[in-house]
């Protein structure tokens, strides 16, 4: 269960502040697949971030499994991006110099799960998403579909309780885009993976099961699909 | 929880190897060279300034030894212008020749002179100097000054009314010799000098040879047998101011010093590193122009370095945003940049050294640098090369880690989109 409450993200430059996000409150059952959609400049991709521990709220709470996570300190919530959550990039965000196989596999090595290969789950999660022959493929040598989901293979190898994806079909094709979010479903469905992910595209509501809608920082209220 | 703690860090150390062996295997080929190449720069510049300092020193040693002090000398007990002499000479030298390590002994007497030289246009000109009588035979066993004469020959044990001077008093029209000035400036072999003894006895001399050390205090030393002082200063028959040892070279002097001194206990003993007064001061001189040298080299290594790292880790900033995004804890990026580092450094210091003993040196040796004492050779040993090797490695782990402990620290979303 992840639970949001009174989130709220104030972005200072001098005197000027912007409020991202503002008061957001909201929880997300496990083994829900929640989207939260919105205008640009609306706060999604902000309220992504904080959820994925990759920023911090100006105040508010973010309770994964009853646990208070948004003020614990820098060295804990990189142990729970590590071991329990998963993130996915609108610009996949691979590192250049692994190839995909050692993308997916990076992260398993800092993991202190004992008695499992995770050399081995990283060829099976690509072997999941399509990806055996390209295993050994730099980033650059893959196209922007086949990058995306080496990113999703990247963030089920630490088996999360949460993906999170930002807009992570925004940089492809028709096709490539159905693969990418077809692979979330199936993910959700079949190994109940709590998935929350970012879209500005209408279409993809068919995808979740729940709707976040953001106005200016604001969740608009009794949103529903 | 400590073991779980171990687990961590090997867990990190893991990652940063891995990371920083595909860093380095994926890098540009241009940029790892460059890198590599100013590396090796810095490096020689750390071992050819020291490695030249500790060849004039080493130069100035052996000359010292070789033709001045040897690496021993006694004396006689008191003071030594109130004419104490170590007596019993040749018991005393055939004793210490017996003992293992000695490889030469000879004795000296030294008495106080003035030389005086009449030349050419009728000029007199006089210089006040020490002559010594000496064993000539046994002289070349100890000395090398045999090996540095300019002019003539050397003396023969059983020369009377000969002497021979350092360059340094007799000037032999070499203007360029230090001393020249108060040298008797126009002396050549052959040529008859007066002496006048400090009892006031005055006899004149022909010069035999002229040498020239290099070692201005041996230069300014004049030589006669050890047959013409005893025929000058009556009642020196077996005696001897100071005899000279020269030493094995893996010679204990401390073991040695207490075996002479069971044949003889009325003499006190110098080793060479107590005669080197000028050397000493030179060598002290040394240390601090080293000193100042290798505190600018690291600062400019440490630059240079940190410039590397830093333009790298800004190209790489978004690299290690995602890294820490996806939970690689920041001990292991920065260890991995600090793997890097070490391993460009050490590249560089092994090249460096290579090329330092198998290029430079060779290439020094066959063109050396020319010092008043003579060539001078490039000497790197090995407590300057590890202390060379501490250095550069401690300054480029420095350089590394404080640009990357800059990226570290910067919000992670900062780090991935700016």
């Amino acid at each position: 269960m992840l639970e949001i409450h009174n989130l709220t993200k104030i972005y200072r430059t001098g005197s000027v502040e912007f409020r991202a996000l503002d008061d957001v409150s909201f929880t997300v059952p496990t083994g829900d697949m929640v989207c939260i959609m919105g205008k640009s400049g609306s706060g999604k991709s902000t309220l992504l971030r904080q959820l994925g521990l990759l920023d911090r709220p100006t105040s508010g709470e973010i309770i994964l499994d009853d646990i208070s996570v948004a003020k614990l300190s820098d060295d804990i919530t990189s142990t729970l991006r590590l071991e329990r959550l998963g993130y996915i990039f609108q610009e996949y965000a691979l590192l250049a110099e692994l190839t995909a196989h050692e993308n997916v596999f990076l992260p398993g090595m800092m993991l202190s799960n004992e008695g499992i290969d995770y050399e081995k789950r990283a060829k099976d999660l690509l072997e999941m998403v399509g990806l055996k022959e390209k295993m050994h493929h730099y980033p650059k040598e893959l196209s922007g579909g086949q990058q995306q989901r080496v990113a999703i293979a990247r963030a089920l190898i630490n088996n999360p309780q949460v993906i999170f994806a930002d807009e992570a079909c925004a940089n492809l094709d028709t096709i490539s885009s159905k693969l990418v979010m077809d692979t979330l479903v199936n993910l959700n469905k079949d190994m109940k993976v709590t998935i929350v992910f970012v879209s500005h595209d209408p279409d993809d509501k068919q995808y979740a099961r729940n709707l976040v809608v953001l106005s200016d920082g604001k969740l608009m209220p009794d949103e529903q699909l | 929880m400590k073991n779980q703690r171990i687990r961590n860090v090997v867990k990190s150390l893991k990652v940063a190897v891995f990371l920083a062996y595909k860093g380095i295997v994926r890098a540009n080929i241009g940029v790892t060279l460059l890198t590599i190449f100013i590396l090796i720069l810095v490096a020689l510049n750390l071992m050819f300034v020291p490695g030249l300092i500790n060849g004039i020193v080493a130069s100035a040693n052996d000359k010292l030894i070789n033709t001045y002090s040897s690496h021993l000398v006694i004396e006689a007990q008191g003071i030594k212008d109130q004419g104490y002499k170590i007596t019993h000479v040749k018991n005393l030298m055939t004793a210490i020749q017996s003992i293992n390590g000695v490889e030469a002994v000879t004795a000296r007497n030294a008495v106080g002179t003035n030389i005086s030289f009449k030349d050419k246009s009728n000029d007199d000109r006089k210089i006040n100097c020490m002559t010594y009588g000496i064993m000539p035979e046994q002289e070349m066993k100890v000395f090398e000054v045999s090996d540095w004469l300019v002019e003539g020959s050397y003396l023969d044990d059983r020369d009377r009314d000969k002497i021979l001077l350092g360059i340094q008093l007799a000037g032999t029209d070499q203007t360029n010799v230090e001393l020249y000035s108060h040298s008797l400036r126009h002396v050549h072999a052959g040529d008859k000098v007066t002496i006048t003894y400090n009892s006031g006895y005055v006899k004149q001399y022909t010069v035999k040879g002229i040498f020239r050390t290099g070692f201005i205090q041996t230069d300014l030393q004049a030589f006669i047998t050890q047959l013409e002082y005893e025929s000058i200063i009556p009642g020196t028959h077996d005696t001897a101011t100071e005899l000279h040892v020269r030493l094995d070279k893996d010679a204990d002097p401390l073991e040695i010093m207490r075996r002479i001194a069971m044949f003889n206990s009325d003499v006190d003993f110098q080793t060479w590193q107590e005669n080197a007064g000028i050397v000493n001061s030179m060598t002290t001189s040394f240390q601090l122009i080293n000193g100042i040298l290798d505190v600018v080299n690291a600062l400019v290594a440490g630059i240079t370095i940190f410039i590397i790292t830093y333009v790298d880790v800004i190209n790489k900033r978004r690299q290690i945003g995602i890294q820490r995004a996806i939970g690689i804890k920041n001990n292991a990026i920065i260890f991995a940049y600090l793997l890097r580092a070490l391993c460009y450094v050490i590249v560089g210091l092994v090249v460096a050294r290579l090329l330092f003993r198998f290029a430079i040196v060779p290439f020094e040796a066959s063109h050396p640098f020319y010092f008043p004492f003579g060539a001078v050779y490039l000497a790197l040993e090995i407590p300057l090369l590890v202390r060379t090797t501490v250095l550069l490695v401690i300054v480029s782990l420095v350089a590394a880690f404080i640009p990357v402990m800059l990226i570290t620290r910067i919000k992670i979303l900062d780090a991935i989109w700016g």
